[in-house]
C-alpha cells in the first residue's frame, strides 16, 4: 500500500481485514473472499525465500501434516475432483503451495511422511519441471 | 432493564455522588475499575446501584488501574458506552494506557478526583495527576462543585462519542474539597438525562462481526507521525463540538458552561487563573476587593485539553496584569498554566504581566486570604507597569520565601 | 461451537482466518499454534495478543493477518484486553444490543512467555478470579524473543539467553523454570492444560474442551523458537517432538483445579541429553564441567514426571 498523508485514514490506526461485509467466514474458502487492501494476504514474503518446497502429487497420501504444520498458511488444501474406484468424486487433498506467502521454512518437507517425499526443498531458482523431472527414488528404510 | 430512580429537584451530592449518579444515568454499558482515594467513593456508589438493580451495565472490579484502564479499551473497542473513575497513583498506572485508549480513538469517560502525587505520599487534592496526563491526547474538562462534576460528566459522554471527535474524556474534580463536601446539585431526571447523552453510537466496534477490525496496529517511522497527527487534528478541531454540547445542556438546564469561564472580567485591570475548587474562592475574593475598588476578574479554563489558545488571550485581553495560580508543582519548570497562558498572550497586542503562584500542594488550603495577596501584587505590577514580585512564587510555604526569576 | 475433528481431512478444510505474510520468522511454532487453535472452532472469535513476537509480526502498519476482531494493547494486559470486550459482549446481549445476536462467540487472548509468567502476571490471576468466559493461551518459546533472547521466568535453568548468557564462570540461567500450569490450576479455572503443536490431535481436542469450558481457561502451549533455542527453521517439529518425548513438556491437563490427567504418554520415553542436544541455547551444557546441571535437570524431569503420574492415580 502507498504512503499516505494524515488525512487520508482509518482514524485510530485500525485495519479492516475485508471490503465488504462477511459471513461464516471459518467457512469461506479464501479465493471467495474479498480481502482488503490492507490484509496480510495480499501481501508476498516470497523474497524471504532461499529455498522452496516442491510439490509432487504422485507420491503424495493426503496426511496433511504439511497443512497443519505450515506456519504460513501456504499449503493449500482443497476439494479436489478425484477418481475411485472408477467415479469421479469430490475429496479433501493436498492441491499445491501458495508461493506468494511460504518463507522456505522446510517443515512442509521435513514432516512430510512418503517414501521419496511429495515435498522437496530446493534451490528457490530451481525449475519446478526440472526438479521433477528428477524426483529421488524410494529411499527404502532409513537408518 | 435497569431501575429508574426518583431523585428530588435539589439533591444533597458530593463531588463523588455526583459522578456515580452521571455514569448511572448514561446508561454506561462496562465499567471496569479499581479504588483509589478520593475517587473511591465513586465505584462504590456505583456497586450499591448495581447491587439495587439500578444499574444493568457490566461492573469489573478489576485488579490494578491499569487494569482498569485496560479493561475500559478492550471493552470500549468492543463496542460500547465504557467508563471509569481514579486519581492519583492510580491514574500515574493507568498512564501507559491512556495514551493507548486516546491512539484508538475510544470514547472512555474517566473521572478523576485529582489528588496529589507521591513521593511524599499523600491522600489530599492538587492537580499533579491532571498535569501529568495532559499531554495523553484526552479532552480535559474541569469542575469546581458537585452539579458541575454532574453536568459535566454527562457532557463528557456526548462530547467524547461524538463521530466528529471520538476521544477520551477526563472529568476532573478536587479531592475531597469537591469529592467529599456535600452541596445542592439539581439533577436531571434519569430519562432527560440519558436522553441528551444519547445512544452510543457505534464506530468500528470489535463486536461487529461482518467487519472485523484490527486495533492496535504498530505504525514506524512510516505511519505514526501521520496517525498522531490526524489524532491531534481531530482533537485540536473538537471545540465547535464541546460548544455545541455546552450549548444544548444550556438549553436544557438554563447552566451555561465556556470553554474558558470568565468572572467580573468586562472591566478587569487584573486577573487571577486558576482550576477547581479555586476558582470559586478566587471569585469571592474578587468581589470583596472590587468592594475596595479594585477591578479584580477571575478566568478559569472549563476545558484544559484541547487547550483554548485563543479564547484565553480574549477573555485577558483588557488586563494589565495576571496572575497564573498552579496547583501542581512541573517539576524543574514555571507553572503549566504560567506557560501556557504566556504563550497565547505573547501573540496578543497588550501582553499582560504575568506571574506564577504554586499553591495548595497536597491540599494545602488555599484562603481567601492568600488570594487577596496574590491579587494585590498583581495589582502593584498592573500599577508600575511592570513586575514588583519575581514571576515564580509559593503560597502558604514555609522556610525561607522561595521565588524563582 | 468447537468442531469435532477427527482427523487432518476433515480438519483442513478450515478456511484460514490467519494470514500469510506475517512477520514470523521461518518455521516458528507461534504461528502453528494459532492456526491449529483458530481452526479448531466455528465460532467468532475476538482475539487479544500482548506484546511479542506474535503481535509484532501480524499488525504491521497498513497489513492485518488477522480475519477476526482483534486487539493489542500493551504488553500485559492482552488477557484484560479481552475480558473488557467479554464484558460488553455481556453487557449488550443483557440489553439487546449485539451486533450479530445470532452469532457464537469466544474470546482468547494470546501471548507470549515474558506477557504471562512476568509482566502479565498480575492481570491474568485478576482474569481468572473473576471467571471471564475467555481463553488465555501461553505461547511459551521460554525466552524474550521478540526483545532479542532475553531470560524470562519460563527460561529453564542452564539455558543461555542474552541476560543469562553461557559464559567461562556461568552455566548460564541459574533458576528453574516457574511452573505456571500448576499456579493457573490454583486458581480453581475449569480447565487447565498443556499442550504442544506438533502433537495436534491432543492439542486441538483440549482446546476444543477450553472452548466448552464457560470458563477462563488456560493453555500453555510449547513453542519451539528456531532462532532462540537455535536449530534449524526446518526441525521446529523435530525439536518439538523430542521435547515431548522426552518429558521436558509433558502434555496433561487439569479439571477444575485439581482433577489431573496425563494425555499423551511417550512409548520410548528420551534422555534430556537428546532434547538439549538439539539446540544451541544449551551448547556448553555438553560440556563436561556442566553435566551436574543435565545430570539434576534429568532428576527434575523424572520428579515431575513421577508427580504428575501421582496426582492422576490420586484423582485430586
Amino acid at each position: 500500500m502507498e504512503l499516505r498523508g494524515w488525512d487520508e485514514f482509518e482514524i485510530g490506526s485500525v485495519l479492516f481485514s475485508f471490503n465488504e461485509k462477511v459471513e461464516n467466514i471459518p467457512n469461506v474458502q479464501q479465493e471467495d473472499r474479498s480481502y482488503s487492501e490492507n490484509n496480510s494476504f495480499q501481501a508476498s514474503v516470497a523474497h524471504w525465500r532461499v529455498e522452496k518446497p516442491i510439490f509432487n502429487v504422485d507420491h503424495c497420501i493426503d496426511c496433511f501434516f504439511c497443512w497443519i504444520y505450515c506456519p504460513d498458511s501456504s499449503i493449500l488444501a482443497r476439494e479436489k475432483e478425484v477418481e475411485k474406484k472408477g467415479e469421479k468424486i469430490m475429496e479433501q487433498s493436498m492441491v499445491g503451495i501458495d508461493y506468494v506467502h511460504c518463507k522456505g521454512c522446510g517443515v512442509c518437507s521435513s514432516v512430510c511422511p512418503t517414501d521419496p517425499k511429495s515435498l522437496l526443498m530446493v534451490d528457490e531458482h530451481d525449475e519446478e519441471e526440472r526438479v521433477l523431472a528428477n524426483w529421488p527414488k524410494k529411499e527404502g528404510k532409513e537408518k | 432493564m435497569a431501575e429508574k430512580m426518583e431523585l428530588h429537584e435539589v439533591e444533597v451530592w458530593d463531588g463523588n455522588m455526583a459522578a456515580s449518579h452521571a455514569l448511572r444515568q448514561a446508561q454506561v454499558d462496562v465499567v471496569a475499575a479499581y479504588p483509589i482515594t478520593p475517587s473511591t467513593p465513586i465505584v462504590q456508589n456505583y456497586s450499591q446501584f448495581l447491587a439495587d438493580g439500578q444499574v444493568d451495565g457490566e461492573f469489573v472490579m478489576v485488579e490494578s488501574e491499569h487494569a482498569a484502564m485496560s479493561g475500559c479499551v478492550g471493552a470500549a473497542a468492543a463496542g460500547g458506552r465504557v467508563a471509569t473513575a481514579t486519581s492519583s497513583q492510580g491514574f500515574a498506572l493507568m498512564s501507559e494506557v491512556l495514551y493507548q485508549a486516546a491512539g484508538m480513538r475510544l470514547p472512555i469517560v474517566l473521572c478523576v478526583v485529582n489528588r496529589a502525587l507521591a513521593s511524599p505520599l499523600n491522600v489530599n487534592g492538587d492537580h499533579s495527576d491532571m498535569y501529568m496526563g495532559r499531554d495523553a491526547g484526552w479532552i480535559n474538562l474541569c469542575s469546581y462543585n458537585p452539579q458541575e462534576a454532574y453536568d459535566l460528566t454527562l457532557m463528557s459522554f456526548k462530547i467524547g462519542e461524538d463521530l466528529d471527535v471520538r476521544l477520551p474524556v477526563m472529568m476532573h474534580q478536587d479531592g475531597f474539597i469537591c469529592s467529599h463536601t456535600a452541596q445542592s446539585v439539581r439533577a436531571l431526571d434519569d430519562d432527560s438525562a440519558y436522553k441528551f447523552v444519547g445512544d452510543y453510537i457505534p464506530k468500528n466496534p470489535m463486536l461487529d462481526f461482518e467487519k472485523p477490525v484490527t486495533y492496535g496496529s504498530q505504525t514506524e517511522e512510516d505511519w505514526h507521525f501521520e496517525h498522531k497527527a490526524r489524532q491531534h487534528n481531530d482533537h485540536m478541531n473538537s471545540f465547535p463540538v464541546i460548544e455545541r454540547v455546552f450549548k444544548e445542556f444550556k438549553e436544557l438546564t438554563g447552566r451555561e458552561y465556556n470553554l474558558v469561564e470568565k468572572y467580573h472580567m468586562d472591566d478587569a485591570e487584573i486577573a487571577l487563573v486558576a482550576l477547581g475548587t479555586t476558582v470559586e474562592s478566587a471569585i469571592l475574593t474578587a468581589e470583596e476587593l472590587r468592594k475596595e475598588g479594585i477591578k479584580a476578574g477571575v478566568v478559569s479554563l472549563r476545558v484544559l485539553r484541547p487547550f483554548p489558545f485563543i479564547q484565553i488571550a480574549e477573555a485577558l485581553k483588557g488586563v494589565k496584569a495576571v496572575a497564573t495560580l498552579d496547583r501542581s508543582l512541573p517539576g524543574g519548570a514555571l507553572g503549566m498554566l504560567y506557560n501556557e497562558i504566556t504563550a497565547s498572550l505573547y501573540h496578543s497586542e497588550h501582553r499582560p504581566l504575568v506571574t506564577n503562584y504554586i499553591y495548595g500542594l497536597g491540599g494545602r488550603d488555599m484562603t481567601i486570604g492568600h488570594l487577596k495577596e496574590v491579587f494585590k501584587e498583581t495589582k502593584a505590577n498592573a500599577d508600575a507597569g511592570k513586575l514588583t514580585v519575581p514571576i515564580q512564587q509559593f503560597i502558604g510555604l514555609r522556610g525561607p520565601k522561595l521565588t524563582f526569576y | 461451537m468447537s468442531k469435532e475433528i477427527k482427523n487432518l481431512k476433515e480438519y483442513s478444510k478450515a478456511a484460514e482466518r490467519f494470514e500469510g505474510a506475517h512477520l514470523l520468522c521461518p518455521g516458528c511454532a507461534h504461528s502453528m499454534i494459532v492456526r491449529e487453535a483458530i481452526n479448531a472452532t466455528d465460532s467468532e472469535l475476538v482475539i487479544s495478543s500482548g506484546t511479542g513476537c506474535l503481535e509484532v509480526s501480524t499488525a504491521v502498519y497498513p497489513y492485518t493477518s488477522w480475519d477476526v476482531p482483534w486487539i493489542h494493547i500493551g504488553f500485559e494486559n492482552a488477557s484484560t484486553a479481552v475480558a473488557g470486550a467479554e464484558a460488553m459482549y455481556k453487557a449488550l446481549k443483557r440489553k439487546n444490543r449485539l451486533y450479530q445476536p445470532e452469532r457464537d462467540v469466544k474470546f482468547l487472548a494470546i501471548s507470549g512467555d515474558g506477557a504471562t509468567y512476568d509482566i502479565g502476571f498480575q492481570f491474568i490471576s485478576g482474569c481468572f478470579e473473576r471467571g471471564h468466559d475467555m481463553m488465555y493461551i501461553c505461547l511459551d518459546n521460554e525466552v524474550y524473543a521478540n526483545t532479542g533472547g532475553q531470560r524470562s521466568s519460563s527460561t529453564p535453568i542452564g539455558a543461555s539467553t542474552t541476560t543469562s548468557p553461557s559464559g567461562r564462570v556461568s552455566y548460564g540461567k541459574k533458576e528453574k523454570k516457574k511452573d505456571i500450569v500448576q499456579i493457573m490450576a490454583a486458581h480453581g479455572s475449569p480447565y487447565v492444560a498443556q499442550v504442544a503443536p506438533n502433537k495436534w490431535k491432543d492439542m486441538v481436542k483440549k482446546l476444543k474442551k477450553g472452548f466448552d469450558a464457560g470458563g477462563p481457561v488456560f493453555i500453555n502451549a510449547m513453542s519451539a523458537c528456531t532462532t532462540e533455542w537455535k536449530f534449524d527453521p526446518s526441525d521446529t517439529i523435530d525439536v518439538s517432538d523430542v521435547a515431548v518425548d522426552a518429558l521436558v513438556f509433558p502434555l496433561y491437563e487439569i479439571e477444575n483445579g485439581t482433577k489431573l490427567t496425563i494425555t499423551y504418554r511417550p512409548k520410548n520415553v528420551l534422555p534430556i541429553k537428546d532434547y538439549l542436544g538439539l539446540q544451541g541455547r544449551f551448547k556448553h551444557l555438553m560440556k563436561k564441567e556442566n553435566a551436574h546441571i543435565v545430570e539434576q535437570w534429568q532428576k527434575d524431569v523424572d520428579a515431575k514426571w513421577e508427580y504428575l503420574q501421582r496426582r492422576e492415580e490420586a484423582g485430586v
